[in-house]
């Protein structure tokens, strides 16, 4: 059984952010690692390895960057990292990405994908149901339980409003939510094989992926300020009557 | 083509509010470009159809039984076919679990752009200044009227713009959407005001009987949870709490507050990883972002985490004993005060005003 992590570096979610003085750009804090809850879909193969001895492998794709997540991986126990670097994937799509990374997964026969749910940078949620459609496999998103049987697993999801057991057959992808399983603090052996480990690179070239054009950016802002806090002040009754009087009047929301 | 899709959700015997919202969003813009605003209803929301008279030009109706109850295989097969067919400029989802799995899905098999988290949705310099989001926390204010007209469609007809938080809402970005290519964008909850365009227009039916596969993933079991429960991303009003609530013992507090505002609970993560609260509850980064038009925080400090899944709030309450706390850094109107005496106070007073 191979199981593969789809994984995502990103800024830490400190990092500092500041847009550029004509609103062209973004200064990110060059702090990055491994996406949180990537850390989680490589816990999940893990186990996986662990229980059902399933070979495990990471699949990145960035231009130029991208090793600080695949160190972590690996120094956690993933066994193959393999980056897909090319300097088309700047600013890339999403759909470009998933064409990048469904064309690495491909390169060996897959049982298991694991995405995380979403990465923290853009929180959208789109690339790990992207690479289940184009490698045609079918896909739960925000799993909190896992459990693979012959030739399925067994979901435990997060629905809106609720929770859901599904059964896929596999080849099968899923998207990690927090609570699929706790990441392990990587170990001594494990960091040091990280600092030595070869990471295999291919580009879109190698793989046969064409690009999807880039969305036009028309401007980047920083966020509206809120206006200075107005406190109330008084005893609880008093202070409650007065919130409720400012919103009513002065905020209009009641 | 500058027509606009928006795929209907219903809970329950309604549609969403955000489907709602987008419809009147796309009469608003279509009012100003053109193009015909297009609601889509499929599976078990067809027979809520009648909901729609007058917000749309057209409702199309994907009728085919595989789509009852909602599976993204057969649902992404299904829309792929109407959209294919209408050729829209873009198409409209309001966010949640439904919108994710489907949207991305869709865009890769159709090759289309997909955003997320939108809040945003303008024509740029066609004078519709009507035409923009009514989503508050100033922070969709001012992202509009972006300076670069000049990337406007090259056609001359009217250029639109959208725009989302990235980076956890420490910075926007605003992208054009070409007038050539189809954009799929999903919206959180209330950035449109369901009132900002006149309904009333003549509404024509389209049945879409495409063929659709069964869905490849086996329902076992289906879990859900009470009705308030349910509905924390999509509430006008949350009441979160924090460490400062001390114990479940409490809690009811908050539910007590939460019903008189007809809102939802959440919690703060400190909570959650106490085992006090359900992570489904958990407000923040690695929990739910919520974008409701009224946000209480009780005994919550405001660790950025936290306010990453808040931020993008109307109006923010902070109640905290500790007058230096950092979520007054973030609200509109904060009391110092110990939630345990100040928020059945409030319960009371919120009662007394709307009853
Ligand atoms: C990767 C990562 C992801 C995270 N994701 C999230 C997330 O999604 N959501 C989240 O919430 N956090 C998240 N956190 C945790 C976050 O950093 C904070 O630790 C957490 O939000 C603190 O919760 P709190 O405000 O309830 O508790 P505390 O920080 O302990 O604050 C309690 C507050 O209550 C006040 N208080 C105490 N008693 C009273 C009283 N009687 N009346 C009124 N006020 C009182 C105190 O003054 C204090 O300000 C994340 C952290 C990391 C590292």
């Amino acid at each position: 059984m191979r199981v593969v992590v789809l994984v995502k570096e990103v800024p830490d979610l400190e990092a500092a952010v500041k847009v550029t003085g004509d609103g062209s750009g973004l200064e990110v804090e060059k702090r990055r690692g491994l996406n949180f809850f990537d850390e989680i879909a490589v816990e999940a193969a893990l186990k996986l390895k662990e229980s059902h001895g399933a070979v495990t492998a990471a699949v990145g794709a960035s231009a130029g960057a991208g090793v600080e997540a695949m160190r972590r991986a690996v120094a956690m126990g993933i066994e193959t990292p393999l980056l897909v670097d090319d300097p088309a994937l700047d600013g890339a799509d999403s759909l470009t990405i998933a064409r990048a990374l469904a064309a690495a997964v491909a390169l060996e026969p897959t049982d298991l994908v694991i995405a995380g749910k979403q990465a923290t940078d853009d929180e959208a949620g789109l690339v790990g149901p992207m690479v289940a459609e184009i490698l045609g496999m079918p896909c739960a998103t925000r799993a909190i339980g896992l459990e693979v049987e012959d030739g399925s697993v067994l979901v435990t999801r997060e629905i809106d409003g609720g929770e859901e057991v599904v059964r896929l057959p596999l080849p099968a992808l899923i998207t990690a939510e927090k609570g699929l399983a706790e990441p392990r603090v990587p170990g001594m052996a494990g960091t040091m094989k990280a600092m030595k480990v070869q990471i295999e690179r291919t580009d879109l070239a190698a793989l046969g992926v064409q690009a999807h054009p880039v969305l036009p950016v028309v401007a980047y802002r920083t966020v509206g300020q809120r206006p200075p806090v107005t406190m109330i002040e008084g005893e609880p009754a008093d202070a409650a009557a007065e919130l409720v009087r400012l919103l009513r009047q002065e905020a209009k929301v009641l | 083509m500058n027509g606009l899709y928006i795929i209907c959700e219903a809970r329950g015997e309604e549609f969403r509010p955000a489907t709602y919202e987008l419809l009147a969003a796309a009469r608003a813009i279509t009012a100003a470009t053109g193009g015909e605003v297009t609601a889509v209803v499929a599976g078990p929301e067809v027979t809520l159809k009648a909901k729609l008279e007058g917000l749309a030009h057209r409702v199309v109706t994907l009728t085919a039984p595989e789509l009852t109850p909602f599976s993204a295989d057969s649902w992404v097969d299904a829309l792929a076919a109407a959209i294919g067919a209408g050729a829209p400029r873009a198409v409209l989802f309001g966010e949640g679990g439904r919108t994710r799995e489907v949207m991305p899905r869709l865009a890769a098999r159709l090759g289309a752009w997909a955003l997320s988290n939108c809040v945003d949705l303008r024509v740029n310099g066609g004078g519709a200044d009507a035409v923009g989001g009514s989503t508050g926390a100033g922070a969709t204010d001012g992202l509009g009227g972006a300076s670069a007209a000049g990337a406007a469609a090259a056609d001359g007809g009217s250029a639109l713009e959208i725009s989302r938080p990235v980076y956890g809402g420490k910075a926007y970005v605003t992208n054009l959407v070409p007038a050539d290519g189809l954009l799929l964008a999903a919206f959180r909850p209330h950035s449109f005001d369901a009132g900002m365009a006149p309904a009333g227009l003549s509404t024509a039916a389209e049945e879409v009987a495409a063929p659709v596969a069964v869905s490849r993933v086996e329902l076992v079991e289906r879990r859900e949870g009470g009705p308030r429960k349910a509905d924390l991303t999509e509430a006008a009003v949350v009441v979160t709490g924090g460490r400062g609530m001390k114990g479940p013992e409490n809690f009811g507090l908050l539910e007590d507050l939460a019903a008189a505002l007809e809102g939802a609970v959440g919690y703060s993560r400190a909570l959650v990883d106490a085992g006090l609260a359900e992570h489904a509850y958990q407000v923040g980064k690695s929990g739910k972002t919520v974008s409701p038009t009224l946000y209480i925080a009780c005994g919550v400090s405001g660790a950025i985490h936290h306010i990453m899944g808040m931020d993008t709030a109307k109006v923010v309450v902070a109640i905290n004993t500790d007058p230096t706390a950092p979520i007054f850094e973030y609200a509109d109107y904060g009391v110092v005060g110990d939630v345990l005496q100040v928020l059945p106070a409030l319960t009371e007073q919120v009662r007394a005003a709307t009853s």
